[in-house]
This record gives structure tokens, C-alpha cells and sequence, in this order.
């Protein structure tokens, strides 16, 4: 080093004083200036009316209309209801069987990274192409999945994507099949970081496999488990290219979840005031449903 | 004398630059056009004839795809923030009404005096409704779509089938001629595993029809038999929505009355679907685009070749006679936006394309599109898709028969949103939520509030502008 | 070390049946979510006249690759090298940024949770509603159709994610180790990147994995920002959807190829995810 010990010395106290601001800073300005257009001009948008649909030139003012339009909507708040059981149950279903995956991946085997590997395939395929071959395989004259069901006997094969019953959750189920490896991998990244003295102490002290697995790993992997959980409903939130591929929010509006009824209200109808409004509905459930999640991870921490 | 040769020099230098600037002017000056499009083979053409328009326009295309389903927001976004970034576009039918109230393209009128579009050899149907907004002309047609009936001509024919059609009915089986008998065939030829089919026994269900059942196009089937029952979409004084008259009823009743002899998912069924229905062999009729009839002949795509038959699409009987009205959905148009900065080479190419090109590109199997003028069906020995030009003639005699019935698509402002709060009663009404009255009243109280939020003198005074044009040409009355 | 290879080999001998139900499940499993792969990898190729039929062709008549290579030339190709570019300088940015101000936030709280909330809420804004003005932004910067755009945008939505797995991550892994290093005289950026970074690797690998992976199947800011110079390869997929015309094979056969590198990575990323904590350090 070139610099005298006593200039090192106070160099290195200025930096360290301001390092916690410093790290923090890069993200702070990227996500700052390019963010922060997008959102105000969608907010102010969202309190206009501006139907490019037929070509009106410029926004109107119009204050609340828009969200007073929305509680009057009834496509909308179907939406939001096919929305509610996307979440409960394939972000719920994508957690159970990941972590039963990320259980059974935990101890070392052979071959255990090529069958990690394989389980993360249906995530690395592009989404419009999982729609494509859903569709397929949904078919209920020349699709494998009903013909299966014939072999084995069970009737005459469903009506996966012709049938409102069945419209949502064939999507559920293709949605869980493409997002099932996301949990399992951070899952086991968490698995992998429990430390080792834990399970020893545990071993010691005779605990059965069902003790350690609720009062060792299920509690280290808490924090974890809710951020996945967390950031796998807001993504859910933005689901399209199934339902715009698989049934188009069909039959009628049975599987029309509310990005795809933003979509069309957006870039079909090109109601602009309307689809902002709609949005920043979506962004404050979204909030509401983060902020409890992240209070119930607090708590849990006991801060 | 240094500066006398110095002069001389430098005049000579200007004197070269000047000829050869003028003369780079006067010559190939090379500009470079944009054209958007949905991606595929149907953007072949503008490769093919690259070099044509190279040498006579002096033009090179820089050729933009974009998914098919896309391309109206992608062209619209563009448009909005007024980018100019495309000299050509293809656009659909259906938001002509958007682009061209809006502004967004331009009027061709004017180059039509100096090199004409040919408009009169173009079908009647597509060119008033399609390219034509308040009677001037926005768009040349590219590729003409338009509903037909294909029907299994060996099934139709097979003594056994007729025989058992006349005892059930009391009328001989034909192609049906009106939505009634339309109902009766397809009840006829649904037949379940096991069941003797034209002699064979099938292993498989075989349906009577099938239909588009996806939100995006499915209006259209139902507006085949609400054109003919004589519906319109609103009340031309008014304003107010006519699609829950008793055409309308009617309409959807008929459609519901089929939907048993369709496949269980049918609601789910788009292009392929459809198509596949077909060409397997597993459904008696369809009512699809042209390009089925072109590909029932290829032995890779139809396990039906030779049994093909197209008709016109079913109508009602009027003073003794069929009146049948086809719906043209999709179909594609060539237009120039406002904004390009070369509009009159870019007409120069789309002018080509529509006129000079238009007959070997629609009948190549090359590129998906279809024909559209009286000249293209006149050349069936042009199809090369079909195995003899007999086979390409009776399939031209029907494209263009439905086509002289066209109906539009409401081509008005917002068409999308009009056309989506109908399919989604439709559908409703079809899976048996609601009665067809009563969705068709619920499609009607939608269509109101969203001319509402438009403003209904504005819609009123663009309908009845569309509608005098119709008129004049004969297509409404 | 030696006490870990003891103590399953213990497990092995005292629970054989246990794992012989684990590798059951864990085989029927790998079999259910691998199908739909299997299905889409023979569709590639299938001919026309083959995607639908009765009874449907589980194996291709042939291994025509014709349709690899046309879906190369349809756009694959350039597609497939967009997206890597986009993809790579995304996940590199977010990274490098997103673990500096995740250590920041785990460690010091600075700007309480209200500031980290802040940062999560970007990454929960509607596309839908951001793109017209995300759009007209770039228009303005005059980047439109160009890396940049894509790569500022995916940014702007793995940033969050990085943040908040990473954040995560560190607040799992006890204090002491970086604290024994600062006061062996270390600066808290060499406790970072020396101590923290490499024990939270797992935590690393995956959020890099999937940075990579959301950029690489980003649907709809691609279509909009880009017009031609930027082909995304999840746009030139969806183009192959056409209206009449649905290039089922090529689609696949696109798709497969474009999985290739992301697999590539997560196999080459597999050791550090999985190589559990064995620092001696950890213990003593």
C-alpha cells in the first residue's frame, strides 16, 4: 500500500462510516429514475378518460369515474375472484410440491444434480411455448392427456378447456407444472443453508425425523418460505400468457384472470384511463396482500 | 498563371460535383420502407418481389413481423406516440374504422387518379366494407376472407346415409340450404364410438359440425345466421343496438340447437381445432375460412382428399328462395399511414402487390392468402394446391358465391370492445347460463354503455357514414 | 466432513425402506413433470397432418431435424442471441447491484422496511399499465428497438427480486463470521465479498438463475420495445403463432434450443448450489 498508516487509517473510517448508504445507492438511483415516469403518468392516467379506442386525441379529466366504473364491473371483479383461486391454489400447490421435491433432493445422492436439473425444465421453457403444448395436450379429441385417461379407463377423457368448471384450474394446473421447480430450488438453497450442527444437536439428542422436520427445518426455512410464497403470488398476479394462449379468459369469462381483463381493456379496447385505474386496483391488493405477509414474517421474528 | 490553372481546377471539380449530384438524384435513389405485418408466410411477397421494386420504384423494404395476435397494438402504440416509423401496413379489416377515423392513415383518393387499384374486379363485399371508410378509399385488399360450408361430399353422396336422412327427415340429403336443415344434418351425422358411419363402424365419436368457439372470432358464426335473418348490428336513426332483435334470437337459438352434435370442447376451438376436425375425418361440416379448401387436398394435411365439398353458407328461405349472408372475419388490407415520409412510392408497392401480384400470390401454397378478385377466380389454373383445374374451379365458384353475400364485421370505432361484450354473452348463452334473450339483451345493454362512453352522436354520425357508402354500393338495403 | 459421510451412511442403513418409498415418489414425480417436456420435444419432429391426430403420436415417425433448422432460420437464430445478450447483462447488473444494497438493507436496515417495501412494490406494478409510458420514455431517450431498453426494463423488475431473495438470504446467516473479520481488520467490504457473499453461494446461485430465467421468457415488454435491430426470441415464438397457420414444430423445436443455455448454466451452477456449508469455520 502506498498510503502512511494514519492516512489509511482515515480513509478507510470515512468510507466505513457511509458504506451501508453507498451499497444501497446504485440500486436506489436505477430504480428511481426509471420507475418513477411509469408509475405517476399511470396514476394520472388512471384519473382520465382516454379512449384511443376511437381515437381521442388527449386524455380527459375525469376524476374518480374510472374506479367508480370498476365496483360496477362485473367482469372485473370475476376476474379478481379467478384471480383469488390462481393464488390459493397454485401458488399453494406449487409450494407443498416443491418443498416435498426440495426434501427429496436434500440428501445427497448420485446422479442428484442431473434430476435437480431435470425437475427445473418446465421453468426454462418459454411461457407462450408451455401454452402451446398445454393446448395440445389439452385437446379433447387428439390430445395424450384424455387419451391416458381412456386407456386407463376413466371415461371418455374431460373437457378440460371447453368447459367453465374445468377452464381454470386446466390453467392452474399447467401454471403449477411451469412454476413447481422455482419453489423447489429456493427451497433447497434454503435446505442446503441450515447449518449442520442443528441436525447433529437434534441426532444427539434422539429427536424423531417428523420432530426435526417441524422444529428444525420448517422453522429455519420460514423466512424463505414466505418471500418465495410472496414474490410467486405477485408474479401470479401478472399471469397472461397461459390464459391468453390456453382459452382466452374463456368460456366466456370463466378463467379470465385480471391481467388478462387488463390486457384487453388496455391493448384491445384501449380504454387508457380504465386500464391504469385497473392496475393501481391490482397494485393496492397487491400491497395489502404483501404487507401482511411481511407483518406475519416479523412477527415471526420477534422484532 | 498558378491562379488561372488553380481556377480552372476548381470549376471543373464543381462542375463534376454538380453532374454527379444531379445525376445520383435523378437516378435509383435507394429508400428504404418499412412494412409491418403479422409474421409468417403471409409477408412472403414482399421478399419475392424485393428486386422489382428495387429496379422500377427504388424502394428496399425493411419487413417487420409481429405475432398475429399482436399486431393491432403494436401497430396502434406506434400510431399513438406517433413514432412514423412504418410506411406500410397490413391491417385487419376490423380496425379500419380505428385507424382511418382516427387518422392514422392515408387517404389513397388522390394516387387512385394517377394509377388505379383496379377496385372494380375486387368482390363487391370486400371492397365497400373493408377498404372504404366514409366512401373514400383508406386500404387496397391483400388477402380476402370469407366463410364457406365444407361439407363431406362421399358422406353426402353414400346411398346408405341418404337413405336414412330421407326416412328421419322426408327431405333428401344435400349441402343444407337454410339454418333448419343445417341442424337436422349435423343431428344426423353425429354418431358415437361404435356406430356404423357410411358403412364403416367408427372408433371414434364423429360430430356433425363444429365451430369457432374462442371469445375472439366467434361473433362470426353467429353472424352468419343473424345477417341472414336479416339483422343489423344497430338501428341506423337511433344508435341503439340491434343484436337482441329477433334476428339476433333466432340466431343464437340455432346455434345452441347445434351445439349437442359438436365436440365437448368446442367453446375452446380456434383456427386449428377447426380445421383439424375437418381434415381428420372426424366431423361432416364445417363452416371455415377459404384455406381449408385449399388444404384438403394436400395428402400431408387432409386424411380427406377428394371428399371435400364447399358450398355456400346456409341462409332462410325469402319468397322461395335461399337468402344466405356471409361473414368475412379477419381477412388483411394494405394501407399507408399518414405520417411516412415516401407516400407515394409506398403506394407505388402496395398498388403492385394488390393489382399486379395479387393473382400468383393468393394462389401459390406459398403464403396464406386468398383470393379476392373476380380475376382470381376466374384463373383456377393458377391454384396449384389442387389436383386438377377442375377441383380449383368449383372451389373458386364457391369462395366467390359467399363472398358476393359478404357481410362485414363492425368496422366502427371500438369495434374490439363491441365485438369482445358479444362473445362473451354469446358463450354464456351457449353453455346454458342464460337464455338467448336474455344474453342478447345483456350484449345490447353492454353495446350501449360503451357507445355511451364514446359518445353516441359521434358513433351515430360514423355508422350512418359507413352505412350510406354500404348502401350505395348496393350491399345494404 | 468425515462426520457428514458417517452420518449418511448411518441414515442409509437404518431407513432403506424410507428412501426406497423417497426414490419411488421422487421417480413417479420426475416422470409427471418431464411428459409435457417429452410431448413437446417429439412435436418438434412431427410433419404437418401429425400434431393432431387419434390416437395421438407419442413418437415421431422420423428424427426429421428440418424443423430445427428452419426455426433457426425463421428468426431462431438471431432470437436466441438477442435474448442471451439482454438476459446476461441483466442478471449481471441486478446482481452485482441488487446483493450490495441487499447486504445494506439485512445488516443495517438502513431506510427501515418502509424503503425495502418501497423497493418490492416497483416489482409488483402491473406491466400492463407500465409499458405505454416505459415506452414513450424510451422514444424520448431515443432507444427504442435497442439492448438498452430491454436490458434497463428487466432490470428495473429483477432488481426487487434480487434485493428481496438475497436480503433473505443474508439475514439467515449469522453475524459473528463478518463481525470476527472486521475486527481481525478487514473493511466491511472485503467482509462482503470475501465472508457473506461466498456463504450465502446457494442463495446467490438461485436468484441468478432465475434473473436469467425471467428476462430470458419476458413476453411482453419485447414485443412492445422492439421492432426489428432487437429480435427477443420469446417474440419470434409467438410469431410462429400465426392466424391460419400455427408452426406447431418449429415452435418446439425453437423452444428446445432455446432452453439449451439456460440449462447449460443451471447444470454449471448445480455444484454451488448444492455444496451445503462446510467451512470448518462455521464450527470453530
Amino acid at each position: 500500500m502506498r498510503y502512511g498508516e494514519k492516512q489509511k487509517a482515515a480513509l478507510s473510517f470515512n468510507i466505513e462510516k457511509h458504506i451501508p448508504l453507498l451499497f444501497v445507492l446504485p440500486c436506489f438511483i436505477v430504480l428511481l429514475s426509471v420507475s418513477v415516469f411509469p408509475f405517476l403518468y399511470s396514476l394520472w392516467l388512471s384519473f382520465n378518460k382516454w379512449e384511443l379506442g376511437i381515437g381521442q386525441r388527449s386524455p380527459t379529466f375525469a376524476w374518480l369515474s374510472n374506479y367508480a366504473r370498476l365496483f360496477s364491473d362485473s367482469r372485473f371483479l370475476g376476474s379478481m375472484e379467478n384471480m383469488a383461486e390462481v393464488l390459493v391454489f397454485g401458488v399453494g400447490a406449487q409450494l407443498l410440491i416443491g418443498l416435498g421435491v426440495a426434501l427429496l433432493l436434500n440428501r445427497p445422492f448420485r446422479g442428484r444434480s442431473w434430476v435437480t436439473t431435470l425437475f427445473l425444465l418446465p421453468m426454462m421453457i418459454c411461457p407462450v411455448v408451455v401454452g402451446c403444448n398445454w393446448k395440445m395436450i389439452y385437446h379433447y379429441t387428439y390430445g395424450p392427456l384424455n387419451h391416458i385417461l381412456r386407456l386407463i379407463g376413466i371415461g371418455e377423457g374431460l373437457n378440460w378447456l371447453g368447459s367453465s368448471d374445468l377452464a381454470l384450474p386446466s390453467i392452474i394446473i399447467a401454471d403449477t407444472w411451469e412454476w413447481m421447480p422455482f419453489m423447489m430450488i429456493v427451497l433447497l438453497a434454503g435446505l442446503q443453508s441450515i447449518p449442520e450442527e442443528l441436525y447433529e444437536a437434534a441426532k444427539v439428542d434422539g429427536a424423531s425425523r417428523r420432530q426435526v422436520f417441524w422444529y428444525i427445518t420448517l422453522p429455519s426455512l420460514k423466512t424463505i418460505i414466505i418471500i418465495a410464497v410472496l414474490i410467486r403470488m405477485m408474479d401470479t398476479f401478472k399471469l397472461f400468457d397461459l390464459v391468453a394462449l390456453l382459452t382466452q379468459g374463456g368460456p366466456a369469462s370463466a378463467s379470465e384472470t385480471i391481467s388478462f381483463y387488463n390486457y384487453l381493456t388496455g391493448f384491445k379496447f384501449f380504454n387508457m384511463g380504465y386500464a391504469a385505474s385497473l392496475a393501481y386496483i391490482q397494485l393496492a391488493v397487491i400491497i395489502i396482500i404483501a404487507s401482511l405477509f411481511l407483518r406475519f414474517l416479523r412477527k415471526e421474528e420477534g422484532e | 498563371m498558378k491562379g488561372a490553372v488553380l481556377k480552372m481546377f476548381i470549376g471543373i471539380a464543381l462542375v463534376g460535383c454538380l453532374i454527379l449530384g444531379t445525376s445520383s438524384s435523378f437516378g435509383a435513389e435507394v429508400v428504404t420502407l418499412t412494412v409491418i405485418g403479422d409474421a409468417g408466410h403471409n409477408l412472403k411477397p414482399f421478399e419475392w418481389y424485393a428486386p422489382i421494386f428495387k429496379e422500377e420504384f427504388g424502394v428496399e423494404l425493411k419487413v417487420i413481423g409481429v405475432p398475429f395476435g399482436e399486431l393491432y397494438e403494436k401497430e396502434k402504440i406506434e400510431f399513438v406516440a406517433q413514432t412514423g416509423a412504418f410506411d406500410i401496413c397490413i391491417v385487419y379489416p376490423k380496425y379500419m374504422g380505428d385507424f382511418a377515423g382516427a387518422g392514422y392513415l392515408m387517404n389513397l383518393d388522390e394516387y387512385v387518379g394517377k394509377l388505379g387499384t383496379r377496385m372494380d374486379d375486387v368482390a363487391a363485399g370486400y371492397r365497400d366494407f373493408y377498404c372504404k371508410v366514409g366512401g373514400s378509399l383508406y386500404a387496397v385488399p391483400y388477402d380476402g376472407d370469407v366463410l364457406s360450408l365444407y361439407y363431406r361430399k362421399d358422406l353426402f353422396e353414400n346411398a346408405d346415409e341418404k337413405a336414412a336422412f330421407k326416412s328421419q327427415f322426408g327431405y333428401d340429403l344435400k349441402a343444407p340450404a337454410t339454418w333448419d336443415e343445417y341442424v337436422d344434418v349435423a343431428k344426423f351425422f353425429a354418431r358415437k364410438a361404435g356406430d356404423k358411419l357410411a358403412g364403416e363402424t367408427r372408433k371414434t365419436p364423429f360430430y356433425g359440425t363444429a365451430f369457432y368457439g374462442q371469445r375472439d372470432q366467434i361473433y362470426a358464426w353467429w353472424g352468419n345466421r343473424f345477417a341472414s335473418m336479416g339483422g343489423v348490428y344497430f338501428d341506423e336513426e337511433t344508435m341503439k343496438p340491434a343484436v337482441n332483435s329477433k334476428a339476433g334470437v333466432d340466431a343464437l337459438e340455432n346455434m345452441k340447437a347445434v351445439v349437442p352434435y359438436c365436440p365437448p370442447d368446442v367453446l375452446a376451438y380456434g383456427y386449428e381445432e377447426l380445421k383439424d376436425i375437418y381434415l381428420n375425418g372426424d366431423a361432416a361440416m364445417v363452416i371455415q375460412w377459404p384455406c381449408v379448401g385449399k388444404k384438403g387436398g394436400d395428402p400431408n394435411q387432409s386424411k380427406i382428399v377428394g371428399k371435400v365439398g364447399l358450398a355456400p353458407v346456409p341462409g332462410v328461405m325469402k319468397a322461395g328462395k335461399v337468402y344466405s349472408r356471409a361473414m368475412m372475419p379477419c381477412g388483411r388490407v394494405l394501407a399507408i399511414p399518414a405520417d411516412t415520409k415516401h407516400p407515394w412510392k409506398a403506394y407505388q408497392v402496395v398498388q403492385w402487390l394488390s393489382v399486379v401480384s395479387s393473382c400468383a400470390d393468393v394462389s401459390t401454397a406459398l403464403t396464406g392468402l386468398d383470393p379476392y378478385r373476380l380475376s382470381h377466380f376466374e384463373t383456377p389454373e393458377a391454384f396449384e394446391m389442387f389436383p386438377t383445374a377442375e377441383d380449383a374451379r368449383i372451389y373458386l365458384a364457391g369462395i366467390k358465391a359467399n363472398m358476393s353475400n359478404g357481410y362485414p364485421e363492425p368496422p366502427i370505432p371500438g369495434s374490439m370492445e363491441y365485438i369482445d361484450a358479444l362473445a362473451v354473452n354469446i358463450i354464456r348463452a351457449l353453455e346454458g347460463e342464460k337464455s338467448a334473450q336474455k344474453a342478447l339483451d345483456d350484449a345490447a345493454k353492454e353495446w350501449e354503455g360503451i357507445t355511451a362512453r364514446f359518445g353516441l352522436e359521434k358513433q351515430r354520425k360514423l355508422y350512418q357514414g359507413l352505412v350510406a357508402g354500404w348502401r350505395a354500393a348496393g350491399l345494404w338495403e | 466432513m468425515g462426520d457428514r459421510r458417517l452420518r449418511t451412511r448411518r441414515l442409509f442403513q437404518r431407513n432403506d425402506y424410507f428412501v426406497i418409498l423417497a426414490f419411488v415418489v421422487m421417480a413417479l414425480l420426475l416422470i409427471v413433470f418431464l411428459s409435457p417436456i417429452f410431448w413437446m420435444v417429439t412435436t418438434a419432429f412431427k410433419d404437418k397432418g401429425e400434431y393432431f391426430t387419434y390416437p395421438p403420436m407419442y413418437l415421431p415417425k422420423k428424427l426429421d431435424f428440418s424443423h430445427f433448422f428452419r426455426g433457426l432460420k425463421l428468426g431462431g437464430a438471431k432470437g436466441i442471441q438477442d435474448t442471451l445478450i439482454v438476459a446476461a447483462s441483466t442478471t449481471a447488473l441486478s446482481m452485482a447491484i441488487g446483493s450490495l444494497a441487499a447486504y445494506s438493507l439485512a445488516r443495517f436496515r438502513i431506510g427501515g422496511k418502509h424503503f425495502a417495501f418501497w423497493i418490492l412494490s416497483i416489482r409488483m406494478m402491473p406491466p400492463i399499465a407500465s409499458v405505454l409510458p416505459l415506452f414513450l420514455f424510451y422514444r424520448f431517450l431515443k432507444i427504442l428497438d435497442t439492448y438498452e431498453a430491454l436490458i434497463i426494463t428487466y432490470t428495473i423488475f429483477n432488481l426487487p427480486f434480487a434485493v428481496w431473495m438475497l436480503k433473505g438470504f443474508f439475514e439467515e446467516l449469522p453475524a459473528e463470521l463478518e463481525e470476527a473479520a472486521l475486527v481481525d481488520g478487514c473493511g466491511r467490504l472485503g467482509a462482503f465479498y470475501k465472508i457473506a457473499l461466498p456463504l450465502i453461494a446457494p442463495g446467490l446461485v438461485a436468484t441468478a438463475l432465475f434473473c436469467f430465467m425471467f428476462s430470458w421468457n419476458e413476453f411482453f415488454f419485447a414485443l412492445i420495445l422492439s421492432r426489428s435491430n432487437i429480435t427477443p426470441i420469446t417474440v419470434v415464438i409467438a410469431g410462429m403463432i400465426g392466424g391460419h397457420e400455427i408452426l406447431w414444430a418449429e415452435i418446439s423445436a425453437v423452444a428446445a434450443m432455446a432452453s439449451i443455455p439456460i440449462i447449460v448454466l443451471a447444470i454449471f451452477l448445480q455444484r454451488y448450489l448444492v455444496r451445503g456449508l462446510t467451512l470448518g469455520a462455521v464450527k470453530g
